[in-house]
């Protein structure tokens, strides 16, 4: 495309139309001071806090296209005094004392105070109290701090796709209201928490991280959420120095979920309250007696002639094949993991589908990142959607179709005459699954039950009952126990959690999980993702991984 | 250059920014060997500023008539005033009552807490009525200098003394500006 001419500060410049005025002068590496706007989001130009001048008539700069013979200019008198004009009003419009505020020192609006040299108000402010909304479980929404940019109405409709927030009223009275002004505990919300990630003031926070720290004293470390298949990707604020997470926000330069992160992820994988499986147990007359890491060794090691290990999909890829490799191939699942129709869409490709197919999981529950892709699209661009379950699902208020299971007959005559679909699946019978192979205009994605499973796939870990003298038992989830064929058999079980099944074993050892270990696994489309170490145990575990290298010979042990 | 005559008042504060006044060490006495001469403050106990005094500080936010009037005081006999601290510059912790009646206010601070027995509200002609709304002192008065921190640092202190002292204007920047 033909390139235009403009002037910047007196410089003649040529830039490609269809930019903003602000794409423009942050390409030149002119700072620019914005509040409502945000990368990810749809420029609003709410906030005029990032007018230029342009031949004497001021514009924002995030919403105002480039034009050719433009002559902008950034720093005039009448720019400054603007912004500093329109700080002055929106510090005075509501309480904005930094003092007794949350988010101080990590706050885009007192940023721009200091940045501007604000050090008093010139209007009288504290005139009217708004409404503190503490109704949330992870999230309080305190009127008072609001700027009214509505980063937060955005995202939660754009990127998220749950349409919860939205303004009421007008002018001074504007608020931020959740559904039909209901508080946010009552709300649709789903809690993905993406608000309080954008908030640029103490007006959305997240409860649980409040008071714990900024970010300027915390390690951020990318990694990827290994709490379902889908492995978003998560920035993960280590308090400095200390073993805690103060939180953990989406990562938006993640290629899976690209700044969208569930409940789960954000907040749930914070409140680990499982009781852990501390230490090596050994099953004697009157109970467990625990006993020390060597003999564990050697006791494994007279174990090993005629047994077999099961695995559930918690495990990375890196401890399953050091598992093959101790049971020499006699390792199988606890779970069935096989895909009944391979997935063949990434997750990115959901934004260019439009039509939906949803069976028999409810995506606001499971799988919220998905939801949210799905959500978008159907609310936002008008992708058709069809929800097939058998019961209720929280979807099919927005779904164009709505089917039970039974009558998936008619929904695929539907289906036939659509150009192209995609389907969202979890579980599916065999005649669901041929009826749905007969779809010549299908594209599929599965959702796996366990985070691993295509880690298992592709190591060839089968799911099969094999009984022998020695089983042992790798995994978070030991229902699966339940249905082995264990009765003479010595039961050896390695778990991160204490369940009810664990009674069975002859042997159990506490493990690693949740930030304890580093390792990858393969999400729901087949990518390689990794899970880094953020935390150090506090409790009597052992590392899988090291354990099993070190009865490999692979390593040594330091004592 | 001659002596600069300096007063300074608390109103509704916490006394912190005096604190701070006087952790400038001995940079106070710099200050004093460059002409800065204390009339009239908390820490040299004088309650009366001399008339024309040059620089009057005022700590704490402006809360009952008596401070409105000191403030006022403070301003004919000054020639220029420093709101020193948030609560003088922004009107603080203690606007945090202006979401509630002056009412609202003496019946929880004197009747109702937990700790309080057979409590009373005082009502002693010698004590300071509570305006309606608590003020920063720009509400009230002009105001030349702001110097907001809570406490703000010493440093900011002094460095918009020794401006003052040297014939310059101040100006606070970068580390100097914190308003917490």
């Amino acid at each position: 495309m033909e390139k235009i001419k403009i002037k910047v500060n007196g410089k003649e410049v040529e830039v490609s139309p269809g930019k903003t005025v602000l794409q423009v002068l942050k390409e030149l590496g002119i700072h620019v001071p914005v509040l409502c706007y945000y990368e990810p989001l749809m420029p609003q130009g709410s906030c005029r806090i990032c007018v230029v001048e342009d031949r004497g008539v001021l514009k924002t700069a995030c919403t105002t296209p480039v034009e050719p013979n433009m002559d902008i200019k950034t720093d005039t008198p009448n720019v400054i005094n603007s912004r500093k004009l329109v700080l002055q009003l929106l510090f005075s419009e509501r309480n904005h004392y930094c003092m007794y505020c949350e988010v101080t020192g990590e706050c885009e609006l007192q940023d721009l105070g200091y940045e501007f040299g604000l050090d008093h108000f010139e209007f009288p402010t504290f005139e009217r109290k708004f409404p503190v909304d503490n109704t949330h479980d992870f999230i309080m929404i305190d009127h008072n701090r609001c700027v009214l940019c509505r980063r937060c109405v955005r995202v939660c409709s754009e990127v998220a796709g749950h349409y919860v927030l939205g303004e009421m009223e007008r002018g001074i009275d504007t608020m931020i209201i959740a559904d039909m002004n209901l508080p946010l505990g009552n709300s649709s919300c789903v809690s993905c928490g993406l608000c309080a990630q954008v908030c640029p003031t103490g007006a959305i926070i997240d409860k649980r991280s409040s008071y714990l720290g900024r970010e300027i004293q915390s390690d951020i470390i990318y990694s990827n959420c290994d709490l379902c298949a889908v492995g978003c990707g998560v920035e993960i604020y280590k308090k400095k120095g200390a073993n805690f997470i103060v939180k953990i926000y989406g990562d938006w330069n993640s290629e899976i979920s690209k700044g969208i992160l569930c409940k789960v992820g954000r907040y749930l994988s914070l409140f680990n309250n499982k009781e852990r499986a501390v230490g090596i147990r050994v099953k004697e007359e009157f109970g467990f007696r625990k006993i020390h890491e060597d003999n564990l060794v050697s006791l494994i090691k007279s174990k090993l002639n005629n047994a077999v290990a099961y695995v559930d999909g918690s495990l990375f890829n890196e401890e399953l094949e050091l598992i093959k490799e101790l049971f020499k191939g006699r390792v199988y699942s606890l779970y069935p993991n096989d895909s009944p129709i391979p997935s063949n869409i990434n997750i990115e490709d959901l934004d260019n589908s439009n039509f939906f197919v949803i069976i028999g999981v409810d995506l606001n529950r499971e799988y919220g990142t998905i939801g949210s892709f799905v959500k978008r699209n159907v609310i936002g661009k008008k992708a058709k959607l069809m929800v097939i379950d058998k019961e209720l699902n929280s979807l099919a208020k927005i779904a164009d179709y709505v089917f039970n299971i039974k009558d998936i007959n008619i929904a695929l005559d539907i289906l036939n005459k659509e150009k192209e679909v995609t389907i969202i699946y979890k579980n599916l019978t065999e005649s669901e699954r041929s009826l749905l192979l007969s779809l010549s205009n299908a594209k599929f994605l599965h959702l796996p039950m366990e985070t691993n499973s295509i880690g298992l796939q592709k190591l060839g870990i089968k799911h099969e009952k094999i009984s022998a003298e020695n089983v042992f038992v790798f995994g978070k989830n030991l229902e699966g126990i339940k249905d082995l064929p264990i009765k003479n058999s010595f039961m050896l079980i390695f778990t991160p959690y204490e369940d009810e099944e664990l009674h069975k074993g002859d042997v159990i050892v506490g493990i690693t999980d949740w930030f304890e270990r580093e390792g990858t696994f393969y999400n729901l489309e087949g990518r390689k993702v990794k899970k880094e170490k953020v935390l150090k145990p506090t409790f009597d575990v052992i590392d899988l991984k090291e354990f099993i290298s070190y009865m490999l010979g692979k390593t040594e042990r330091i004592s | 250059m001659g002596k600069i005559k300096v007063a300074s008042i608390w109103c509704e504060g916490c006394s912190g920014c005096h604190m701070s006044f006087l952790d400038m060490d001995e940079r106070l006495v710099e200050l004093i060997n460059k002409g800065l001469e204390l009339n009239a403050t908390p820490i040299t106990d004088l309650k009366v500023p001399d008339e024309g005094t040059d620089i009057g500080i005022i700590e704490g936010a402006v809360a009952t008539d008596h401070h409105e009037e000191e403030v006022k005081m403070m301003r004919e006999r000054c020639k220029i005033i420093v709101a020193l601290g948030d609560c003088a510059v922004f009107g603080g912790i203690p606007t945090m009552r202006n979401y509630f009646t002056v009412d609202d206010l003496l019946k929880r601070g004197y009747l109702t807490t937990e700790s309080t027995v057979d409590g009373k509200i005082p009502i002693s002609e010698e004590l300071g009525k509570h305006l309606p709304k608590t003020k920063a002192v720009n509400e009230v008065v002009k105001v030349d200098f702001y110097i907001p921190g809570c406490p703000p640092s010493a440093d900011a202190i002094y460095h918009v003394l020794r401006e003052v002292l040297e014939g310059r204007i101040p100006k606070l920047e970068g580390e100097l500006l914190k308003y917490e």
